[in-house]
């Protein structure tokens, strides 16, 4: 019988792919999100962690850039 | 200028929507009937001024041996709007036949033998000496404009105090204003977009909001119509002498936008290749409309100087401007010295800011559904066509037979595989 699991489906780009699992392998084994890594620009994740992500890559971008001190 | 046509277009198919009795009552107006001929697709204008002095039905048959094969797509959108419109009616007796509605064809006649003026009554001449000037008239009509727009800009800042009438500010929360309570009035992603919008656009847009809104203000909305476009055909200047209202520029630019022209008001932005924008302009609208995308740096008595950076274009994301919105308001209003030169907004900004907007988005995520131990190839390969016939795929693996569709299908998906394993 066919097998289903509902999550939420990433498609981004390979160093984002990789950031993201990244961000997986850190995490303590209770917390980790991802259920499946489909391939190197696709990813399944658990359902919730929208937000979580989102927030995470801002945070990196910011780390990214330089702001003049006023 | 397409923003404008597929605003106006929005106009016409509000129109069109109207009821049956009431569409015939908005046709025995000619200017009406000269608004809506304008705003027709051209294959459409072509057909009407052909059906105009035959008074008899034409076979459908007939009409599409006038139409070269590969323009056959642009025939049927022609036809359909006429009959939507109900310009045409539609009869199907051995074969469907076209006729032209015939007050729309009587009045068009005489609007064409006629000349289409409006009837003047000439006015006294006291009041012909205190008529304002073309001039003073352009600067009455840009000055009310530019307090309009600042009220919607500045009402997200402190309260002003409003001289407009309730029903426009009702307008302006429907789609641009978002109220929530104990704040400010926010303006919503519609509004910033709003006004980066040519002119035309915005008035188009307040016109249909302000129609959609007369239903519940219980005034007929085909008589609203009516005037609204006998309005815009006015030379600007000319009064009328019983309850004395002189057209200005913006309204006759109304009816003149329903194609494809308009008057191009002149540009004043100079963007550079470091970034840095130079707005000749005096006006307070534009510095709020500027500041809305860049960091403006100095503001001296007829230039505001400004540089556009990552945060203040981060800071336009975030409010749900796109780029391409941003691009193409620099492009319309650059000034005459630049704007001869191809392209008139630098390719290097150009670029940039669309990349600063994809920076934004590198990560697309979507609820869905993960199948895999499909029991056999041939229900993996149902499966696969099934969610592609639904537009749900999003991913698929033929190897290992897994695959991943969107949430929305989920329910058919299960009911489909059900079905399969019987």
């Amino acid at each position: 019988m066919v097998n289903a699991i509902k999550g939420l489906f990433i498609s981004c780009d390979i160093p984002m792919a990789q950031f993201i699992i990244n961000m997986n392998a850190s995490m303590p084994q209770s917390q980790k999100f991802i259920i499946h890594i489909l391939d190197s620009t696709h990813l399944f994740v658990q359902p919730n962690m929208a937000e979580m992500i989102r927030s995470a890559i801002a945070e990196f971008r910011d780390q990214n850039s330089y702001e003049k001190p006023a | 200028m397409p923003l404008v046509k597929i605003i106006a277009k929005n106009f016409m198919d509000m129109v069109a929507s109207l009821t049956a009795r009431d569409l015939d009552r908005l046709y025995e107006n000619p200017f009406i009937c000269e608004a809506i001929l304008r705003s027709l697709p051209p294959l459409a204008k072509k057909y009407v001024m052909q059906m105009f002095y035959i008074d008899g039905a034409i076979p459908a048959k007939m009409m599409e041996e006038w139409v070269l094969p590969d323009g056959f797509t642009k025939h049927r959108v022609a036809i359909d709007r006429l009959v939507q419109l109900r310009l045409f009616s539609e009869e199907k007796k051995k074969e469907t036949t076209y006729r032209l509605n015939s007050t729309f064809q009587s009045n068009l006649r005489k609007h064409l033998i006629y000349g289409g003026a409006l009837p003047r009554e000439p006015m006294p001449s006291g009041i012909t000496a205190r008529l304002p000037t073309l001039e003073d008239l352009e600067a009455y009509a840009i000055g009310q404009w530019e307090c309009f727009l600042l009220q919607l800009i500045s009402s997200t800042q402190a309260e002003r105090p409003t001289n407009f009438s309730s029903s426009m500010m009702k307008v302006f929360q429907r789609g641009l204003l978002s109220r929530r309570d104990k704040e400010a009035p926010r303006l919503t992603e519609s509004g910033f977009q709003f006004l980066l919008m040519d002119t035309n656009a915005q008035l188009w847009y307040i016109v249909r909001e302000y129609i959609s809104n007369s239903q519940e203000r219980g005034i007929n909305q085909a008589d609203l119509i009516s005037f609204l476009l006998e309005l815009s055909f006015h030379v600007a200047g000319e009064g009328r002498k019983e309850n004395w209202f002189i057209p200005t520029k913006l309204a006759t630019n109304l009816s003149m936008s329903l194609t494809d022209s308009s008057a191009r008001k002149e540009g004043f932005i100079v963007v550079e290749t470091n970034f840095r924008m130079y707005a000749y302009s005096t006006s307070k609208l534009h510095c709020e409309i500027l500041r809305l995308f860049s960091k403006v740096e100095y503001q001296l008595p007829n230039l505001i100087v400004g540089a556009i950076t990552k945060e203040s274009l981060y800071n336009a994301f975030e409010n749900g401007i796109t780029a391409e919105q941003i691009i193409s308001f620099l492009q319309q209003n650059a000034h005459p010295r630049v704007a001869d030169r191809m392209p008139s907004v630098p390719e290097n900004v150009c670029d940039q800011i669309r990349l600063w907007e994809s920076d934004l988005n590198r990560v697309e995520m979507t609820p869905a559904h993960y199948y895999d131990e499909f029991p056999s190839r041939d229900v993996f390969e149902a499966a696969c066509d099934y969610a592609r016939d639904q537009s749900g795929l999003l991913w698929e693996d033929p190897k290992k037979m897994r695959l991943v569709v969107k949430a929305e299908i989920h329910m058919h998906m299960r009911e489909f595989l059900r079905g399969q394993n019987k």
